[in-house]
């Protein structure tokens, strides 16, 4: 599973939205996901992929996509390392 | 009042009150351990500005509402420093919500972080203190007996974190070890602002019989007390800092006739 798709099962479980409803363009409005859906997608995120997303970076999340792409850019940043 | 030659963790001390606390314990001489959850640019400046003060700050990182991470910050001090001398709960979070509308997720998020983390942390810091004493100071809220609207599940914690301040005051004594709590009201922070969507401005800042809002030194300089020797007989008791805003009658703010 790709970075994107392991997301969309965390965000789709802590939202309890179907997964396929859940596009790169979505908005967390879109996807039902409250500040505290948001907080613990961060968490879950950062566990997963052990990086740390501080929100000063998450807050300029407009959607799903950006959210992707950032960890996605995290994650090859930590496998270069 | 010195803490110096002391060690105090701070939770949530990256901003707000916490990091209120973190300066003036520092100031005083202690050194300091800053955690924090969200924000570790805010956390690494307090450290900054700790460590001009000429006392020694170290970052950690942890959700004190998850436990295994609260182990690890316990972990962390035992293996670096060895002992505790003062911890501060102050970490805190929160869903705003009218209570038919809280879920058990909102519930055990706000109960985990500001109730759970104060139990788990003073049983940390509890092994810490072994021998040599300690403090223990916990960040409580006028919401814990006040309603404010979409409070409830912040106020319920913070009750829960008096009751527990009283079972640990009594029985951490034969420890050494004294615990207490301070109640602020509101206090013009980024967590009120959370509360406030509209925002503060005159019409709805919420003043106190002194004619201004409490501010974060208010706070630290009340905790820092209960940190000091001379608060010794002090136990179990939450200390109100809201400048007469909880004993003040609604009569005081009508308005006089001409």
């Amino acid at each position: 599973m790709n970075v994107e798709e392991q997301i969309r099962e965390i965000v789709a479980k802590i939202t309890h939205v179907d997964k396929s409803i859940i596009t790169r363009g979505s908005t967390f409005k879109e996807i039902k996901a409250d500040s505290l859906d948001v907080v613990q997608a961060l968490v879950a995120v950062e566990e997963t992929f052990g990086i740390e997303i501080p929100d000063e970076e998450a807050q300029k999340f407009q959607n799903f996509g950006d959210f992707v792409s950032y960890v996605e850019n995290r994650v090859a940043q930590e496998e270069k390392v | 009042m010195s803490f110096e030659g002391k060690l105090a963790l701070v939770t949530g001390s990256g901003r707000g009150i916490g990091r209120a606390i973190a300066l003036k314990l520092a100031s005083q001489g202690a050194d300091i351990i800053v955690n924090f959850f969200r924000r570790r640019e805010t956390a690494e400046q307090t450290a900054k500005e700790i460590q001009a003060l000429g006392v020694k700050a170290e970052v950690i990182r942890a959700n004190v509402g998850d436990p295994a991470k609260v182990d690890e910050i316990f972990d962390t001090i035992g293996n670096k420093f060895g002992h505790l001398d003062i911890l501060i709960n102050n970490a805190a979070s929160g869903v705003g919500r009218p209570v038919l509308d809280i879920d058990v997720k909102a519930w055990e998020w706000t109960m985990d972080i500001n109730a759970r983390a104060c139990l788990l942390c003073a049983q940390g810091a509890a092994k810490l203190m072994e021998g040599r004493g300690g403090k223990i100071v916990s960040l409580s809220s006028l919401g814990s007996f006040l309603v404010w609207p979409t409070y409830a599940i912040v106020g319920v914690s913070k009750a829960a974190l008096e009751a527990l301040t009283r079972y640990l005051a009594i029985e951490l004594a034969p420890r050494g070890i004294c615990v207490n709590a301070v109640a602020a009201s509101f206090v013009e922070t980024e967590a009120l602002k959370f509360y406030f969507d509209e925002g503060l401005n005159e019409d709805n800042l919420p003043v106190t019989p002194v004619g201004r809002m409490v501010t974060t030194e208010d706070v630290a300089n009340v905790v820092a007390f209960l940190c000091s020797e001379e608060a010794f007989m002090i136990r179990g008791q939450t200390i109100i800092v809201d400048g007469g805003f909880s004993v003040s009658s609604p009569l005081f703010s009508l308005k006089k006739k001409d």
